[in-house]
């Protein structure tokens, strides 16, 4: 199904815009609210660890319990919109690779344009998928250790050399989202980049936009 | 720098209690690392883009 496109702008002024809805607003505010939640548990997490005392394991599994929730909402919103394969990396996405790291390595500039996605924006989706899955996972697992409004801890669910294996998983894959968030943000303020970043705020690129560093072919869009 | 964090149980035994928190700085030194490397080449030595 093409994506919808819509007029903006004022048109009795001349300024008339015709842009192209790139993240649907419950994709946006699934992303904003992952973000948050994402900041909170780093911070939770993280800040007792550098000397700030706060009581923060309340926060911490309150916001692990929202975050499970988003990406349950994600993937179901997904599924059922048959949408898995918009993230597929493809034949054309790998060639897209190869010719940017051809280009980086022979020092000449590239010019591709992707689908809706790039293979960069792909393969940060998926990796940020595999440390988010693991940090869900492993934290619903430790969840079981706390006491909450719904059942009562129970540290012997698993053997200690097990629950090790789970703390050793949710630690990397935290630490792993340090590094990811730092380089998530920066690309996401670089000033080639700032397209994509106010799509993911007001949803939409312009037809300008989309004709620059897009393929049609790959991205089909209303004409 | 350790890698892990160990205790040991009742009976001796070495039990892994999670990462070593040392590699936080790791972490966030390899993201700003990361970031001014791709800044420099991007100012630097990358071609003009269209």
């Amino acid at each position: 199904m093409p994506t919808r496109t819509e007029t903006g702008g004022d048109a009795a002024a001349g300024t008339t815009t015709h842009t192209i809805v790139r993240h649907a607003l419950p994709d946006r505010l699934f992303h904003w609210l992952s973000a948050a939640c994402v900041l909170t548990l780093l911070g939770t997490a993280f800040l007792p660890i550098l000397g700030v005392e706060f009581g923060w394991v309340t926060v911490h599994w309150i916001t692990g319990i929202v975050l499970i929730v988003l990406v349950l909402f994600h993937i179901f919103r997904v599924l059922v919109r048959r949408r898995l394969g918009a993230m597929w990396v493809g034949g054309a996405d790998i060639r897209d690779g190869l010719a940017v790291v051809g280009a980086t390595l022979r020092h000449r500039a590239v010019d591709i344009r992707t689908g809706k996605y790039s293979v960069a924006q792909k393969l940060i989706h998926h990796a940020f998928a595999v440390v988010v899955l693991t940090t869900i996972v492993t934290g619903g697992l430790m969840l079981l250790r706390i006491d909450t409004p719904w059942w009562q801890r129970n540290p012997y669910l698993l053997p200690d050399a097990t629950w090790g294996i789970v703390y050793v998983l949710h630690g990397l894959a935290a630490l792993m989202l340090i590094t990811m968030v730092m380089m998530h943000i920066y690309f996401a303020l670089r000033p080639e980049k700032l397209l994509f970043t106010r799509a993911m705020i007001r949803g939409w690129i312009t037809r300008a936009e989309y004709d620059e560093h897009h393929d049609p072919k790959r991205w089909q869009v209303d004409r | 720098m350790e890698l892990f964090r160990v205790s040991r149980d009742i009976y001796g035994r070495e039990v892994l209690q999670g990462m070593s928190w040392d590699l936080l700085w790791v972490f966030f030194g390899l993201g700003c690392a990361l970031i001014v490397a791709h800044a420099a080449y991007r100012l630097l030595l990358a071609p003009k883009q269209r």
